[in-house]
Formats: structure tokens, C-alpha cells, sequence
């Protein structure tokens, strides 16, 4: 059985690597270069500006996220990497699930329902949760999701940054609009202490507080640690971009073409192509979109590149009264809950509170900004240090994950302009709902009645020349891209309106799968890497059951899903 | 040299000890000689010069990161949990 696997990413790495544990010849495609890990931590060191993608070796014929040409009334902020490990290499590593009533967002609130519950995928979370490596604690999480009984995570939850400790001693119990406040572990891949049974690959987490984008410890889950056991059947072709999925008149897949560079630097390139019994998209949900448009398939739904969705995630940042030790540790080690489900998902979009632990960082530069602040007032010797010592060492920063609902509208289209390969560009329609407006919006009132009850100093400020600016109901709102990227190559129960059933297989073709961020029909508010992971399993389970059948199997001949 | 310290402690006001610790003294003599003040202490507190970071070294030594008592992301792992415990009062 010959399967070729485009992009060798979170799911793409995955999956290749069940396929060649039971037997498959796998060849995995990847646009990218390969960035050694020592060489992308002294990137990183030196990079001007620290942004994810900073320290990974960019090139000119597989461009990231950056040649991406924005069409619509609002930018799609969130970043991808074309590299080997993709995406998932940059990561923050926090793994929740989702929650049960995100798999019914269009019964419970806006957008989609899946033609799958939580139930179905609860098996494959666990399995993920141990591919992966996920450092949490089962009673913790039953407090908000279910989580089978008996079940042990393998590692015990990571400890808590001081300031989480100091967040939960105030807002443990108290109340906001009836909700609840109860400051709770967050799932991390990222190595700590493991549970029977475990045996962490890697160093255990020594607290570099650079996990986004490069753990110099190697202690974040990152997809190369999937690619180390691959067995040698998976072949792995970096520099390699897929641009065209070939099928035959009956709809079936036969080979995969791409053009294979040496340099970096120039579009310069040999044109390639293989074979293949099934053929699976894990490029990024934008990637998978582009090419699924490129080759002309799997789009009789109309539905492909369209409900493109994220996190528009809303920051807020303040000064606690005493120093808390910023920046050292994890991104975020908790979050508040209580936002995620409920009746107010009806009138608006639901959020989670992450409890971020690096400063300003993300929202102000710090502490560059605040020197600069402080020198441009004049500030110097001791009453600069101390100055900078005393604010920075204060702050933190609410990250609120909005839903965003799938909207046919947001979409990914191939733009007339090519890039160096000669390959269309995409072009990407982006806007924000009312319904996301109004959970921006709501959760920023959530966090002025936080900053409140902490006795923090409210810091945050939208203005009118930041980019992502607008007003809602008469209120300056600005979001930030989450690199959640999905929903364009939606899965559903019909092949009328989605474009792949439950398996991630493609309504149109029997032996094309499309799958990762893509597939999800809601991202409810959880970061999705995870739930990716456990789709990715569950869909790899599934074509090494039904190998015989992808052989022989015409379009169109398979059951309707339950 | 040492006037260049002396300056450099002045302005940032880090002792010439701590500065001569960080290792970069000469590499920043020699590229803040046309320097203002606001340069120099963006250099010595951010590790940034003129739009470069001149080295690896610049960025982990420096200042702000020192003023509040944790090492630059991604220089060093201070250990397991280390980040649960109250943090220390750095103004030094």
C-alpha cells in the first residue's frame, strides 16, 4: 500500500507514522526546509524582533504565512510555518479538549455542528494525550470536561507559576454574572513528572519561558519527536511542494505532482511525481485548501477554502500590586473556564481565560517598550533599573480565546498573483460576525471586573492606529491572531454541504483524505492542536482498517455515515 | 575603556562589576563610541543596536532582563517549578 502524505506537520507527522508502523510505503511531502534545532534557538537569540516564525529557515519557493494576500475588511493575523514540523514546531504546547458543547455549535449557538460528540473522539484524546505527552491531572479537568474514569494522564500536571497561585487566591469562588471563578490547570506538552507507565522523550521542562517559538530543552512536544519513530518504511522528502492531486474519471486518486528545490534563495525548481493508493492533505488548513482548489477537487459542496476560522483572541494586560515573576516558565499554566459554555453562546461568542505569564510580552514588547519609555522620559542610572524592575516585574496578561463560527464567507480563494514556483498565492476573505464582536466585547468586561477584584492597574489600550483596531457598540476592541487556523475543508454528515464525512475522507474522491484544522467544523475554544492530533488518530485507525477497501473502492459506493 | 564603564554604570545604573560581568564591555566600547546616552542604554538594556542585535551574548546579558531578576527567554532553564516560587525582590 502506497500512501503519500502532504506536509509533514502535527497531523501529517501523525499519521505517517501509524501508517508505516502497520505497513504502509509512505512517502510524506514537505514544502519546507528542515531548521536544526541548535540553529533555531541561536536564531532566535539574535532575532531582532522575536516573532514565532523568526527563527526557522524561511525559503523562497515555499513561502509561510507572510505571501498570504488579504482581500477582506479585516486582516487573518494568525501565522503558519512551511518547515518540516510545521506549525507545530512553534507552539505553545497547551492541550485542552474541546468542550462536549462545542461539537454542537450550530444547535447551541452559531455555525456548525460535527457528524461527530465528544464521546466518539474521547478514546483518540487519550491516545493523542499519550502520542503527544501531556503533563495533567484528571480530577482537575473532570471539573470542566469529561474525562473516563480510571484515566491518568501521562505526566502529573506541571506546577503553577507564582502567579497563577496569586490570581486563584483572589478569584477562586468569586463571581462574575453568575459564573463561577475557578482558577484551573491547563494540559501542557510539555515533559514533568511522569505518571506509571510513562517514559518522557526529551528534558523535563527547566523553565526557558520561550516556549513560543523554540524550547531550547527540547521539552515541548514538537512533531519531529513523532517523526524519530517512524518506522523505515515512511520516507520523508523535505523541499518538496505539492501542487497538483490527480484523479481519474471515477473520482479516484492516482498521484501527487510537486516541484522539488535546492536553494533557498530563488524559485528555481525540477518537476516530480508519485504514485499513490491513498493520498493524504496535512498541509495547514490554508495549505490543504489551496491545493484542493489548484488540483479541482473534492469541491462539488462548493465548500472548500470557505468557513475559514481562528481564535480572534482578545488581549488585556495590568499591573498586579507586588511583584509576580514574569517570564519565567511556561507561556500559561492555567485558565479560568467558566466563559466556555452555557446559555450565553445563544447571543454570543463563548471564550476561555488564559492566565499568561509573560509580561507584556505579547501585547507591548516588554520590557523593550518599557525601557524605552522610561529612558525617553529621562529616566537614568539607578531610578531607570528601578523603574524598569518595578513594572515589569508586575506584569501579566489576560488571552481570552474567542469562538469564531463557520461562515461560508471567510474563505480561501487562489489569488491571481503567483508566488516563485509560479503557483496562484492564496488570497484569504476574512471579517469578524457580530457574534464574535459581541464575545470581544464581553470578554473584555470580564476582564476590567478581573483586573478589579485583583486590585490590578489596568494597562491595556486599543487605539485607532493599532493594527486590528475597530469599535463595537461605541468601544475600542483590537484582536490578535491565535494561529488556529480551520474549518476549510469542513467535515459533515453530507456530501451536499461539507467536504469531508467523519474520517476526514473526501466526500468526492474515496481515497483522499484532507485533514488537520481543516476538518473542524466549530473550534469552540480550546487551541486546537490536540483535537487535530486525536482526529488525526482516529482517522489513521481508520485507513489502516480499511486498507483492502481504499484499493477497491469506487467514489461513491459507501454507506451514508450514521 | 574604563571610561567608557564608568559612563555605561552611570546611565544604566548597573556597577561597573556588573557590567564588566556580562562580557560585552569591549564588543560595546568599540560600537557605542558615537553613541548618546539614550543608545547606550537602549544597547546595554536591550542588547539591541541600531536595529541589530550584535550577538546571542547581547540579547541573554541583557539589563532589563537583569533589573527584574530573570534570565532573557530562551538563555537559561533556572530548573523544574522554578517558576512557583514568590519571586525575589531584584531592584538590587
Amino acid at each position: 500500500m502506497r500512501a503519500v502524505v502532504v506536509g509533514a506537520g502535527f497531523a501529517g507527522s501523525l499519521i505517517a507514522k501509524v501508517l508505516g508502523d502497520n505497513g504502509f510505503r509512505v512517502i510524506v511531502l514537505e514544502a519546507g526546509a528542515e531548521t536544526g534545532h541548535d540553529e533555531a534557538v541561536r536564531a532566535f537569540r539574535t532575532a531582532l524582533v522575536k516573532t514565532p516564525l523568526a527563527p526557522y529557515r524561511r525559503t523562497v519557493a515555499a513561502p509561510s504565512s507572510d505571501y498570504l494576500i488579504n482581500t477582506g475588511p479585516f486582516a487573518y493575523a494568525s501565522p503558519y510555518l512551511r518547515a518540516n514540523g510545521g506549525t507545530g514546531s512553534v507552539w505553545v504546547g497547551i492541550t485542552p479538549r474541546m468542550h462536549p458543547e462545542d461539537f454542537r455549535t450550530a444547535d447551541l449557538g452559531r455555525g456548525r455542528n460535527w457528524p461527530i460528540g465528544y464521546d466518539d473522539l474521547e478514546p483518540y484524546y487519550r491516545a493523542a494525550e499519550w502520542e503527544i505527552g501531556v503533563a495533567a491531572d484528571a480530577d482537575e479537568q473532570r471539573q470542566h470536561v469529561p474525562v473516563a474514569g480510571g484515566y491518568v494522564y501521562p505526566m502529573h500536571a506541571l506546577p503553577r507559576t507564582y502567579l497563577d497561585h496569586v490570581v486563584a487566591s483572589v478569584v477562586d469562588g468569586a463571581s462574575i454574572d453568575g459564573h463561577e471563578l475557578l482558577v484551573t490547570g491547563t494540559p501542557q506538552a510539555r515533559n514533568g513528572v511522569p505518571t506509571t507507565g510513562y517514559r518522557p522523550d526529551g528534558n523535563r521542562c527547566a523553565g526557558f519561558a520561550s516556549c513560543v517559538p523554540v524550547c531550547p530543552e527540547n521539552a515541548k512536544y514538537t512533531p519531529h519527536r513523532t517523526q524519530k519513530r517512524w518506522s523505515p518504511t515512511v520516507e520523508l522528502r523535505t523541499r518538496c511542494v505539492a501542487n497538483r492531486v490527480h484523479a481519474d474519471e471515477f473520482g479516484r486518486v492516482t498521484k501527487v505532482s510537486y516541484q522539488r528545490y535546492e536553494d533557498d534563495t530563488t524559485g528555481r525548481h525540477t518537476r516530480h511525481e508519485v504514485e499513490a493508493d491513498v493520498v493524504v492533505l496535512a498541509a495547514h488548513a490554508i495549505e490543504n485548501a489551496k491545493l484542493l482548489l489548484l488540483s479541482g477537487l473534492a469541491n462539488s459542496s462548493d465548500q472548500v477554502g470557505r468557513n475559514l476560522m481562528d481564535h480572534p483572541a482578545l488581549l488585556t494586560w495590568a499591573l498586579m500590586p507586588h511583584p509576580v515573576g514574569p517570564f519565567r516558565g511556561p507561556g500559561s499554566t492555567t485558565s479560568i473556564e467558566a466563559f466556555r459554555a452555557g446559555g450565553e453562546r445563544g447571543t454570543r461568542a463563548p471564550f476561555r481565560i488564559e492566565i499568561g505569564n509573560w509580561g507584556w510580552g505579547w501585547p507591548a514588547g516588554s520590557p523593550d517598550t518599557d525601557t524605552a519609555e522610561f529612558v525617553a522620559a529621562g529616566l537614568r542610572g539607578r531610578a531607570l533599573r528601578q523603574a524598569v524592575a518595578d513594572r515589569v516585574g508586575r506584569q501579566f496578561t489576560l488571552q481570552f480565546e474567542i469562538e469564531q463560527e463557520a461562515d461560508p464567507a471567510n474563505r480561501v480563494t487562489l489569488a491571481t498573483e503567483c508566488d516563485a514556483l509560479g503557483n496562484p498565492r492564496p488570497s484569504v476573505h476574512y471579517d469578524l460576525s457580530g457574534y464574535v464582536k459581541d464575545g470581544l466585547l464581553a470578554a473584555k468586561r470580564v476582564s476590567d471586573r478581573l483586573f478589579e477584584l485583583l486590585g490590578a492597574e489596568d494597562h491595556t489600550s486599543y487605539k485607532p492606529d493599532d493594527e486590528r483596531y475597530f469599535e463595537h457598540d461605541g468601544e475600542p476592541l483590537r484582536y490578535w491572531g491565535a494561529g488556529h487556523g480551520g474549518g476549510t475543508h469542513v467535515m459533515g454528515s453530507s456530501p451536499r454541504d461539507s467536504v469531508v464525512d467523519q474520517w476526514q475522507r473526501c466526500w468526492d474522491h474515496p481515497n483522499l483524505y484532507a485533514v488537520g484544522c481543516g476538518s473542524m467544523p466549530s473550534l469552540g475554544t480550546s487551541n486546537p492542536s490536540l483535537t487535530m492530533a486525536a482526529l488525526a488518530l482516529r482517522t489513521a485507525d481508520h485507513l489502516v482498517s480499511r486498507r483492502a477497501g481504499l484499493l477497491a473502492e469506487p467514489a461513491g459506493s459507501r454507506p451514508p455515515p450514521r | 575603556m574604563d571610561a567608557f564603564v564608568e559612563l555605561s554604570a552611570e546611565l544604566t545604573g548597573f556597577s561597573a562589576e556588573e557590567l564588566r560581568s556580562t562580557g560585552l564591555v569591549e564588543q560595546y566600547a568599540v560600537l557605542a563610541r558615537d553613541a548618546s546616552p539614550a543608545e547606550i542604554i537602549q544597547l546595554w538594556y536591550t542588547g539591541v543596536w541600531r536595529g541589530v542585535v550584535p550577538s546571542a551574548r547581547a540579547y541573554a546579558e541583557g539589563l532589563a532582563w537583569k533589573a527584574v531578576g530573570v534570565a532573557a527567554p530562551g538563555t537559561a532553564g533556572p530548573g523544574f517549578g522554578s517558576w512557583e516560587r514568590r519571586p525575589r525582590s531584584s531592584a538590587g
